[in-house]
């Protein structure tokens, strides 16, 4: 009786943070998006206050030299489960000699995760993670996720944070295999663009191409990307309307030619 | 024997290592590295108890790329060496002390200058324009005493240390065959060969 | 809003997760979270312990009953005597053993397997203390199997040796005796690692451990190249074993001999010293044909130079 009730509380227990994440507590989005051999974190920054200082706000960081990991959540619960994971990242250089594998430290992540959703006292991480990298010797780009309950996952392109169902469902129409790292960056940004418009400056882009080779987007490329895609949509629009006004007339066209055959038979 | 130099010069840190690990009267192994790269700026090199020398290194350099992975920027070399020798003099009131010396060398890129500490064992540490451990301190430093300068150009501190190694290998019964030379200066760290 | 000292009054872990959702809910606490109580202290896995004999003062408990250079009359005779040696080449590593053990003066066995099958892939040489060898050798080959259950990978020889090297450095001074090579195979190829009680752990090519080591290494040494048939590098591990058997009393009776290659180890035979000395090893790849002894090499040679006139009268 009394674990048939544990058992029922234990359910409720880990779907609860899975949704926390969800709550507009946060403002933020991460889309991670793996190509060929590029894998790509983009993050859409919470507007800064006028007098904060930007630097101090960082929801992409880097784990090891070849891992980087974005987060939404509490970005308190957030710097202390990255903390953790660097230093495993150091443990196990030290006692295996080898970089962790991309998998081995999100394995690690999330065991921490789960950890705390099973101990009395204790209150669970109100964060989920995107982590992305390569493995050492591998020339796979690599990206998994994270969740508040212990679970995790490996995907091609997924998103995290405020309205992530939207940005996954444009991400899974949009999504194709063998991605080049243009096209990559270019998946990114629309699909931080899709839910809220926001201007370029308050995008972050991430880029890991290779075996602890990463960039971040310089503004001017990122606007220039933005610019692209806009006018792209503009484009879109454009022929969304022609085609509407051709139809339109079409139909006028056809209905006054209808009228004549009336009149003729008449 | 064990033995290692370090020399300031003009903008730079020479550190030299001998190359042999020993276990009773025979060489094991030719070719061991003994001076870490501990960031972009800063090496060091170790001698002492087997196993104690290596643990401590590495538990060091994990430490230290920690530091510089937590916060963007690594330590600077006087940080770092203070740093160190506190981990040093902790574990000296274990039950179960390192029994590590270490040659610390590093250029402050903030100030343009190199650092060079000489740390031993007990935890004392003091910074030096060069210094050295084992057998070969006893006729090297008052070599240097003699031909030391602290502006140096490269060439002529390579000479020096050569003069060091040569001494060494001259007079000292136990002398180590090989030596790894390491440099650091403003564009990082690299390996000389003598 | 709710005082932060309510939310965090209660412990239960619905509690707990209804807290973790409202505070998921609010906009405000975002990003100003403090003292989240996250109780990292209630956490602890427990300070970490290993196994020490049961008594109040374990080293000297071990000093007093085992021998070391101070005082080799003991209660626990430890054995010391041994050859081993294991060399790395183009074809592999091959690991070559004696098969004498002693205590003290007496020959207790002459039929040990100083090599431990830690896996197919990973060999483990024994010298020192027979018992440690064999337990924590052993022991490594079980953290060996769980690595390779959790990372769905065969286990670095750098990593089992750095594994084996940490937990004999964690009881260091407290009478472990063992002196090793871990031998084997993984992406980067043949690899041998040298690991003693005092914690050293040095990657080479080429090692010898033992009381007859230095024996060993005079022949390995000189016979050695990397680029050494596989015939060659059997044949090399064979006579360094049988030059240290012959010449070292605490080493001999017999040889075992492994060859490590990309598809796991493989024990290629074990050969009589005494046979070796006369005859040789026997009908096998690399043979001379004769014995290794040395008045059988030099059989009817002589140094006498007598002047051709003499020798006619």
């Amino acid at each position: 009786m009394r674990l048939r009730r544990f058992a029922k509380e234990l359910a409720l227990y880990v779907s609860y943070p899975i949704e926390a994440i969800r709550a507009p507590s946060d403002v933020c989005r991460q889309v991670g998006v793996r190509g060929k051999d590029v894998v790509v974190l983009g993050v859409e920054k919470k507007s800064i206050l006028q007098l904060q200082d930007p630097r101090t706000v960082r929801k992409v960081v880097m784990l090891d030299d070849h891992v980087c990991l974005a987060f939404a959540g509490l970005t308190a619960d957030g710097r202390v489960l990255i903390d953790k994971a660097r230093i495993e990242c150091q443990i196990h250089r030290l006692t295996v000699e080898d970089p962790v594998t991309v998998e081995y430290i999100t394995r690690h992540i999330a065991g921490i995760q789960q950890r705390y959703t099973q101990s009395g006292g204790v209150r669970p991480f109100g964060i989920s993670t995107l982590i992305v990298g390569f493995d050492p010797h591998d020339a796979r780009p690599r990206l998994y996720q994270t969740e508040p309950s212990g679970i995790y996952s490996a995907w091609k392109a997924n998103a995290i944070g405020r309205s992530s169902k939207t940005v996954r469902e444009f991400l899974e129409k949009n999504h194709k295999d063998d991605m080049s790292r243009e096209e990559s960056i270019k998946l990114t940004v629309k699909s931080l663009l899709e839910v809220v418009q926001t201007g370029a400056k308050n995008i972050e882009i991430s880029v890991m191409e290779s075996y602890g080779k990463v960039t971040n987007l310089e503004l001017s490329e990122i606007e220039a990307i933005v610019t692209e895609i806009e006018r792209e949509k503009e484009a879109e629009a454009e022929r969304k309307r022609s085609r509407l006004a051709a139809t339109a007339a079409g139909q006028a066209a056809m209905s006054t030619r209808a009228g004549d055959a009336n009149e003729g038979s008449a | 024997m064990e033995t290692s130099f370090a020399i300031t010069g003009k903008g730079y840190v020479i550190i030299a290592a001998d190359t042999t690990a020993a276990r009773s009267i025979v060489k094991m192994k030719v070719d061991e590295d003994k001076i870490k790269t501990l960031s972009p700026h800063l090496l060091m090199a170790y001698s002492g108890e087997p196993g104690d020398t290596v643990q401590f290194a590495e538990y060091v350099e994990r430490n230290i790329r920690l530091y510089q992975i937590r916060n963007l920027y690594p330590l600077r070399p006087s940080a770092a060496a203070s740093w160190i020798r506190r981990s040093l003099a902790e574990s000296l009131r274990s039950r179960k002390p390192y029994s590590v010396n270490l040659l610390l060398g590093g250029y402050d890129t903030a100030t343009h200058t190199p650092h060079l500490y000489w740390v031993d064992y007990l935890g004392t540490m003091t910074e030096v324009p060069f210094g050295a451990h084992g057998y070969g301190s006893y006729f090297a430093l008052s070599l240097l005493d003699r031909y030391h300068d602290p502006e140096a150009s490269m060439e002529q501190g390579l000479a020096t240390l050569k003069r060091c190694i040569d001494e060494v290998s001259k007079r000292l019964v136990v002398s180590p065959g090989t030596y790894k030379v390491k440099v650091v200066d403003k564009d990082g760290v690299r390996e000389v060969e003598l | 809003m709710n005082s932060f000292a309510e939310r965090f009054s209660t412990t239960t872990a619905a509690s707990q997760m209804r807290n973790a959702q409202k505070l998921a809910d609010e906009d405000e606490l975002d990003t100003a979270m403090w003292g989240s109580n996250a109780g990292f202290g209630s956490l602890a896995k427990g300070v970490p312990t290993f196994t020490v004999p049961a008594v109040a003062d374990p080293t000297a408990f071990l000093r007093l009953h085992t021998d070391d250079h101070a005082d080799p009359s003991c209660r626990i005779k430890i054995q010391h005597g041994t050859t081993t040696l294991a060399f790395r080449f183009q074809g592999g590593v091959i690991v070559a053993v004696d098969s004498r053990a002693t205590a003290g003066s007496y020959v207790a066995s002459g039929t040990v397997k100083k090599v431990i099958e830690i896996n197919p892939y990973l060999l483990g040489t024994m010298a020192g203390g027979a018992a440690d060898c064999q337990y924590w050798e052993t022991y490594l080959g079980m953290h060996c199997r769980l690595h390779e259950l959790r990372n769905r990978e065969r286990i670095s020889v750098s990593a089992a040796s750095k594994y084996l090297s940490n937990l004999v450095y964690s009881y260091k001074g407290m009478g472990l005796s063992m002196g090793t090579m871990i031998c084997g195979w993984d992406k980067t190829g043949p690899a041998v690692f040298y690991v003693d009680s005092d914690g050293t752990r040095l990657k080479g090519d080429l090692f010898s451990v033992g009381s007859g080591s230095t024996f060993a290494y005079g022949v390995l040494d000189q016979g050695y190249r990397w680029d050494l048939t596989d015939e060659e590098a059997q044949e090399l591990g064979r006579r360094s074993i049988y030059a240290a058997g012959h010449r070292d009393a605490f080493s001999g009776n017999s040889c075992n001999l492994y060859h490590v290659k990309e598809d796991g180890w493989r024990f290629i035979g074990n050969y009589d010293i005494a046979k070796m000395h006369y005859d040789g090893p026997g009908n096998v790849a690399g043979s001379p044909g004769q014995g290794y002894g040395y008045d059988v090499r030099v059989e009817g040679r002589t140094s006498t130079n007598a002047p051709a006139v003499a020798a006619a009268a």
